[in-house]
C-alpha cells in the first residue's frame, strides 16, 4: 500500500504548482469558452461581412440583354459599373477592384427568342476574400433563366413536367444525434484527447525528470518502498491528472457552448440533447485507457530523462503523434473498422464520434477497448520495467 | 553492521560512452565500477570511504543502499541480504547526500512525515520521534513554511531530520558535505558523530581528507573501483609515511 502514500504526497506536490493548476484547470476551463466563443463570433461576423458586401460588376452587352442588365441592377447590395475598359476587366478583379464581370453577345435576343441558348461569359475570381459572388451572380442568372424557360414553355404550350421529369421527395431518415455525431462528434475526444494529453504532461515531467533534478530520487529508493510502489505511485497521479483535464476540459466545452450568444439556438438544442449524461459516461471510459496509455508513456520517458529540460525535448515530438491521429479521426469519411478500431487515438476518436451519433457496432467496439486496454497494460508493464533498470534512473 | 564481500559493479558501456572514454574502452562493452572489495562496518563505529571523484563510492553506497544491484558479490545489512531482502535493508537505512533532496513544495513536517509513511511508522511513535528530532534540530519555527521559501541552513535540518525519522540502525552518506558552507557541514559532521554515539553503524564517504580523519574510526581507501587501504584509522596514521594526511593520501593514490 505504500503507493498510496506515494501518490497522496504526490498530489500534494503537484496541486501545490501553479503551473499545473493552469494547466490542468484554468486552460481548459476558460481557455475553451474563450476559444470557442471567438470561432463562431469571427464565423459569424465573416457570414455577414459577406452577406452584407457590396458587389461591384460591370455589364458588358447592356444593350443586346436590357432586361437581364435591369435583373442585376435590381440585386440587394450591387453597384453597377460601366467605366472599366474590357481589355482591363481582369486585372480589376484579381485586384479585387471589380467583383465581376458579366459579357453578353449581340447574338443574345435573338437566341433567346429562337429558343435557343444563348452565350453568357461571366468573369470572377473564385479565390476572392468572402467566396460568395459567384453563387450571388448565379442566384440571379437561375432565376432569369428560369422566367424565360416558363415564358418558352407557355409560348410552346408545355407543363412544366415536360423539362422536370421527377418530383423528388428527400426524407432524411437520420437523426439529429446521428447527424451531429457524424459532422462534429469527432471534435469532442479531439478537446479531450489533446486535454488530457497536456494535463498529463507537466505531472509526469516533475514527477520523473524532477525528482531526478531535485535529488530526490535517491530519497524514495532508499526508503522502503519497492519500485512498483513508487512507478505505481506515480503513474495513478499523472492519470488522475490527465483524467481530471480531460473532464475539466469537457466541463469548459459545455459552459463554452451554454455561454456563446452567436451559436444558433437549434444547434444548442441538439448539442444537450447529444451529450447526455450517458454518452459522456461513455466516452469517458473511452479516455481513461487512452490516458493511463500516454501517462504510463510519458512517465517512462519522463524517468529515462536526465533533467526537466530535456525530459521536455523528449516528450514535445509526442504531441504530433497524438494530435495526427486525433486529427485524422475528424475528417469526413473516415469510419471504424477492424484496422482502425485498433490504432489508439484514432480509435478514440472514431467511437466517440459513433457514440455521439448512437450507432456503435459491438464488435468494433469490443475491438476498441481490448485494443485500448491492451496498449495502457503495454505502456504501464513497459514504464515499470523502465523504472527498474538502473541504466534508465541513474542514466546521469 | 554491513558485511560486503567481494563486491563488483559493472556497467554495461553504450557506443557514445565508450567513444567519450577513450582508446582504452574502445573494445570493452563494460565498465567496472567497483572491483571486488569487502569489508565491515561495526555497529558504533564510523566507516570512512575515501576516494577521489569517480572512484566507485557513490556506486558503493548505492548498492548498500539496494539502488543497484552488484554484478557479484554481496552486501548484508543487520543480517538482511541486499539482493533477496530489499525492503527489509533499506528499512534499516537512513541515506543522505550532499543535496538536500527535499521537495521544495512541502513543508519540513509534510516532507518528514512523508518518509516516516514510507517507513511504516505509526502515528505516536511518528509523532514523538519528531518532536524529539524538531526539538534538537531547533525546526519548529518553521515547520510549517514551504521547504522552496526556507534558508539553506533550514532545508539542511530539514533534509536531517527526514533521514533520520524513523531512527535507522544504519546509516549511510554519501558525500554529505560536497557543496556546502562551513557552518552547514559542521552540522552534518555532528549528526555523524551523534550517530556514532547512538551505536548506529555509519558508513560515510568522501573526497576531503580532513573530514575523515576527524570521525572515521575505520577507513578504506578505492580508488577505480579497487581498496588500496583498508584498516582503522589509528593503524593509518601509524603507518603514514607523509607529513598530512591529505599528502598521504595522493601518495597512496599516485602509487595506484
Amino acid at each position: 500500500m505504500k503507493f498510496l502514500t506515494i501518490a497522496k504526497k504526490e498530489i500534494v506536490d503537484i496541486t501545490r504548482d501553479r503551473r499545473t493548476i493552469i494547466m490542468m484547470i484554468v486552460v481548459p476551463l476558460f481557455l475553451i469558452p474563450v476559444l470557442l466563443g471567438t470561432v463562431f463570433k469571427i464565423t459569424k461576423s465573416m457570414a455577414e461581412k459577406a452577406s452584407e458586401k457590396q458587389l461591384k460588376v460591370q455589364f458588358f452587352g447592356r444593350e443586346h440583354a436590357p432586361d437581364l442588365y435591369r435583373a442585376f441592377a435590381g440585386m440587394d447590395k450591387v453597384i453597377m459599373l460601366d467605366q472599366i475598359p474590357v481589355d482591363s476587366v481582369e486585372s480589376y478583379i484579381q485586384e479585387e477592384y471589380l467583383d465581376a464581370a458579366i459579357h453578353v453577345g449581340p447574338a443574345y435576343q435573338k437566341n433567346i427568342t429562337d429558343n435557343r441558348q444563348a452565350q453568357i461569359r461571366i468573369q470572377f475570381k473564385g479565390t476572392d476574400s468572402f467566396g460568395s459572388t459567384k453563387d450571388r451572380i448565379n442566384g440571379v442568372l437561375e432565376e432569369f433563366e428560369n422566367r424565360i424557360v416558363a415564358e418558352r414553355m407557355d409560348r410552346l404550350n408545355l407543363k412544366p413536367e415536360v423539362v422536370k421529369a421527377y418530383n423528388i421527395a428527400y426524407e432524411d431518415v437520420a437523426s439529429r444525434q446521428e447527424k451531429f455525431g457524424k459532422i462534429a462528434g469527432g471534435w469532442f475526444p479531439y478537446v479531450f484527447i489533446i486535454f488530457g494529453f497536456m494535463g498529463a504532461m507537466y505531472p509526469a515531467l516533475d514527477l520523473g525528470a524532477g525528482e531526478k533534478e531535485r535529488g530526490t530520487l535517491e530519497t524514495i529508493l532508499s526508503s522502503p518502498a519497492s519500485r512498483l510502489d513508487i512507478v505505481l505511485g506515480k503513474f495513478l497521479v499523472v492519470l488522475l491528472a490527465a483524467f481530471l483535464t480531460a473532464f475539466i476540459a469537457l466541463g469548459g466545452m459545455f459552459v463554452g457552448i451554454q455561454r456563446i450568444s452567436d451559436i444558433p439556438a437549434e444547434l444548442i438544442i441538439v448539442i444537450n440533447e447529444v451529450l447526455s449524461p450517458k454518452t459522456i459516461g461513455l466516452i469517458m471510459t473511452l479516455v481513461l485507457p487512452v490516458a493511463a496509455f500516454f501517462s504510463a508513456l510519458l512517465l517512462g520517458l519522463s524517468i529515462y530523462a536526465k533533467s526537466f529540460k530535456e525530459a521536455q525535448s523528449i516528450v514535445a515530438p509526442l504531441n504530433i503523434v497524438i494530435i495526427f491521429p486525433a486529427i485524422i479521426g475528424t475528417l469526413p469519411g473516415m469510419e471504424l473498422n477492424t484496422v482502425t478500431a485498433l490504432i489508439p487515438v484514432l480509435n478514440v476518436s472514431l467511437a466517440s464520434k459513433d457514440i455521439i451519433a448512437g450507432v456503435m457496432n459491438p464488435f468494433y467496439m469490443t475491438e476498441v477497448y481490448l485494443s485500448l486496454f491492451g496498449f495502457a497494460g503495454l505502456a504501464i508493464f513497459w514504464c515499470v520495467k523502465w523504472f527498474n533498470r538502473e541504466s534508465t534512473i541513474f542514466r546521469n | 553492521m554491513i558485511q560486503v564481500n567481494k563486491l563488483t559493479k559493472d556497467f554495461s558501456l553504450t557506443r557514445k560512452q565508450r567513444k567519450e572514454l577513450g582508446d582504452e574502452y574502445k573494445d570493452t562493452k563494460t565498465l567496472r565500477a567497483v572491483d571486488d572489495i569487502s569489508f565491515e562496518c561495526q555497529p558504533g563505529r564510523i566507516f570512512g570511504l575515501l576516494g577521489p571523484n569517480g572512484a566507485g563510492k557513490t556506486t558503493t553506497l548505492r548498492m548498500v543502499a539496494t539502488m543497484l544491484k552488484p554484478s557479484q558479490g554481496s552486501i548484508s545489512v543487520s543480517g538482511y541480504d541486499s539482493v533477496s531482502n530489499g525492503q527489509k535493508v533499506r528499512e534499516q537505512i537512513g541515506f543522505m547526500t550532499g543535496q538536500t533532496a527535499l521537495y521544495d513544495r512541502l513543508t519540513p513536517t509534510e516532507m518528514v512525515k512523508y518518509i516516516a509513511d514510507l517507513h511504516g511508522m505509526n502515528k505516536n511513535e511518528y509523532q514523538k520521534r519528531k518532536n524529539h528530532l524538531f526539538d534538537i534540530l531547533d525546526m519548529h519555527s518553521f515547520a510549517d513554511r514551504r521547504i522552496a521559501r526556507l534558508s539553506s541552513g533550514m532545508k539542511q535540518k530539514t533534509s536531517i531530520a527526514r533521514t533520520i525519522i524513523h531512527d535507522p540502525p544504519v546509516m549511510v552518506f554519501d558525500e554529505p558535505t560536497s557543496g556546502l558552507d562551513v557552518m552547514t557541514s559542521r552540522a552534518i559532521m555532528d549528526l555523524i558523530r551523534s550517530c556514532r554515539e547512538e551505536g548506529k553503524t555509519v558508513i560515510f564517504s568522501t573526497h576531503r581528507m580532513g573530514e575523515a580523519n576527524q570521525v572515521c574510526d575505520d577507513i578504506a581507501i578505492i580508488y577505480k573501483g579497487k581498496f588500496f587501504y583498508n584498516d582503522t584509522l589509528d593503524a593509518f596514521k601509524s603507518e603514514m609515511t607523509q607529513a598530512t594526511f591529505e599528502d598521504e593520501f595522493i601518495y597512496r593514490v599516485g602509487e595506484a
